[in-house]
């Protein structure tokens, strides 16, 4: 915080866009300073949450908090800021923040309804040209001032970089516990700041590889119950889980949502060869659309849907492959020493982050849908499947130990900044960040 | 000194010969033929004729080396004299292939120990397939010495569903009493 301080006041008199020193090596798109003062409330009143008065330096400070976690924004501290009054969250003094030093304004209100919930909200405005960017409004339960929180930080981060946030996103993961050669594996779902921790499933039967529909509504996984591998698929509050395929049983997994929710990619073994099938997600018969002998697997949807990049070793080693989505045009991508497996598909279209084997490490990069660019994000010693945050700026992957063998969820911002792990209660691994809560 | 040797011969046989009766079948079938033992009996009985239940492999590799061969034909030969037990080939993957090609490779090592059992002749409806990915491990342990304990096959003995019963030629009815 010190230091974020001491470079403010030394550029404070520049432009609105400033890049200090120690973000520049790694981000090189300009940065936005932005305020974001203790947030007024008309009448201090005491809810459920906590008193106004209080929420409403809280909400300020988890906004901060958010903003500050996206590379292309940096967020001055509540606690540096001067206060304002709930009449002039609408309709900001301007030349009260000249002095600032940051390029945009927060600001807002929290109000206690008479229902017992909060009405929260939360404008932004820019600075230098003097207009309102967004504003956004939220009445949630006073003990749910967190998500609006998130949301006003999403509503911010949409206008500010033209993406939607990760802020009001979750994380499905299997949980794992037990010994490591007989481990118990349940699904379970957390919000990406480790709150409302749920478990779907209570280790009846082994599961793997979670995936959230877009809408966040449902999830497909895999399960052993039964003796073979298949997927399945289920709404979030556990209902309707069946088989996604009906008839004899047959070996399917990796399965994987298109970006409307209307189709599912997965795979199917037989005899010792693994194809990619597509098939709608209410069921029904599949299409096959690879025929490569070999293993031909993990499939991923770019977000237009046109495309799918999978993994394929019908060259000699595990490498990455894109296609259409009828099948037709596949090509291979990667091309560098090593094995690269667990393609992801980023929602910006303009990265397909994978999992490579380099020497005796595996580790996260990210590459070119053409192929161009790739380069290194981390360097674990196992680091596997990646998956995106909504944003396109973050991923969380699987990290397992070496020795132990535990596996831990981790999510690393894309520049290359050291992987946190991720707040749960136990191991996990197989995270899929997807839907943005609706 | 005979009568002796004949027992002792009878103690040491017993236990193979004596099998447990089967379970009585449907009324007019004949008693079953088949082992009745207890599937661990089995599985340490299949252990011991074919050396060993599990096959290994190399990292990224499904080929079967001659050794597996060897053993393998073992096994084939075992199965095929245990005409009514079921066996799983069961597939492993190292935990440090990525998890969706881990279950992709245990399958591809398991059909190919399942072809070669065919081929030896073991009929195909006697043997399951399944993969466990890298969902298994045999040791807590991950570190780069694993690959060889983990990349594997291993033949599981199972009871069948329900017990198999041959089907027995019914007698021709009685011809009709001549007419008179």
């Amino acid at each position: 915080m010190r230091f974020w301080c001491f470079g403010l006041s030394a550029v404070s008199a520049a432009a609105a866009l400033v890049a200090p020193a120690a973000a520049q090596a790694q981000a090189r798109e300009p940065q936005l300073v932005v305020a974001v003062p203790p947030m007024p409330t008309p009448k201090n009143v005491d809810t459920e949450g906590g008193q106004t008065g209080v929420l409403g330096i809280q909400i300020a400070q988890l906004i901060a908090s958010d903003l500050r976690s996206s590379g292309a924004i940096v967020a001055i501290d509540p606690d540096k800021l001067r206060r304002y009054t709930p009449t002039e969250a609408a309709a900001p003094i301007y030349p009260n923040w000249a002095n600032s030093g940051a390029g945009a304004l927060v600001q807002g209100y929290v109000q206690a309804r008479d229902d017992g919930r909060i009405t929260v909200a939360c404008y932004l405005y820019d600075l230098k040209t003097r207009r309102e960017m967004t504003r956004a409004g939220f009445a949630v339960g006073a003990e749910d001032w967190r998500r609006a929180a998130h949301r006003c930080a999403d509503a911010f981060h949409k206008a500010i970089t033209g993406l939607p946030g990760h802020f009001d996103s979750r994380i499905t993961y299997v949980a794992e516990t037990g010994s490591r050669s007989a481990p118990v594996k349940r699904l379970a779902i957390v919000n990406w700041d480790g709150t409302h921790h749920n478990f779907l499933t209570q280790g009846e039967g082994t599961v793997i590889t979670p995936r959230l529909s877009p809408d966040g509504q449902r999830i497909v996984y895999v399960s052993f119950t039964g003796g073979m591998p298949h997927v399945r698929i289920m709404d979030l509050d556990g209902e309707n889980d069946r088989a996604l395929l009906a008839g004899p049983p047959a070996m399917s997994f990796a399965p994987v949502f298109s970006p409307d929710g209307r189709r599912i990619a997965f795979s199917m073994a037989n005899e010792g060869n693994t194809d990619i099938y597509i098939v709608g997600a209410g069921g029904g018969f599949p299409q096959r659309l690879t025929t490569a002998p070999g293993i031909d697997t993990a499939p991923t949807f770019s977000p237009d849907g046109r495309s799918i990049a999978f993994e394929s070793d019908r060259g000699g080693s595990q490498q990455i492959y894109v296609m259409n989505t009828d099948g037709s045009g596949q090509r291979r991508i990667s091309f560098t020493g090593g094995g690269h497996g667990s393609p992801a598909w980023s929602p910006k279209g303009d990265l397909i982050a994978f999992s490579r084997w380099n020497g005796s490490t595996l580790s996260i990069g990210v590459i070119a849908p053409d192929g161009s660019g790739e380069r290194m994000v981390t360097n674990g010693w196992q680091d596997e499947r990646p998956s995106w945050a909504p944003d396109g700026e973050f991923l969380v992957f699987d990290r397992t130990q070496q020795g132990s063998g535990i596996p831990w969820p981790y999510t690393v911002r894309l520049d290359g900044a050291e992987p946190k792990r991720l707040a749960i209660p136990q191991p996990g691994s197989d995270p899929d960040w997807s839907g943005v809560l609706q | 000194m005979k009568r002796m040797i004949a027992f002792l011969l009878f103690a040491v046989a017993a236990p193979v010969l004596a099998q447990p009766l089967p379970p009585p079948g449907p009324p007019g079938y004949p008693a079953l033929q088949g082992p009745v033992l207890a599937i661990p009996v089995l599985q340490a009985d299949l252990k011991a004729k074919a050396g060993t239940d599990t096959i290994r492999f190399s990292r990224d590799s499904y080929v079967l080396t001659p050794q597996s061969l060897a053993t393998l034909t073992a096994q084939a030969q075992w199965l095929i004299q245990h005409p009514f037990v079921r066996a799983s080939i069961e597939g492993h993957a190292d935990g440090r292939q990525t998890r969706d090609y881990a279950l992709a490779l245990g399958e591809r090592r398991a059909a190919a120990v399942r072809n070669y059992l065919i081929a030896s002749g073991v009929p195909p409806q006697q043997l399951d397939i399944v993969s466990w990915g890298k969902e298994r491990p045999t040791t807590a342990a991950a570190h780069d010495a694993t690959w060889l304990q983990n990349s594997r096959v291993v033949t599981v003995l199972k009871q069948p569903p329900q017990p198999i019963y041959p089907t027995i030629p019914q007698p021709f009815p009685p011809p009709p009493p001549p007419e008179e």
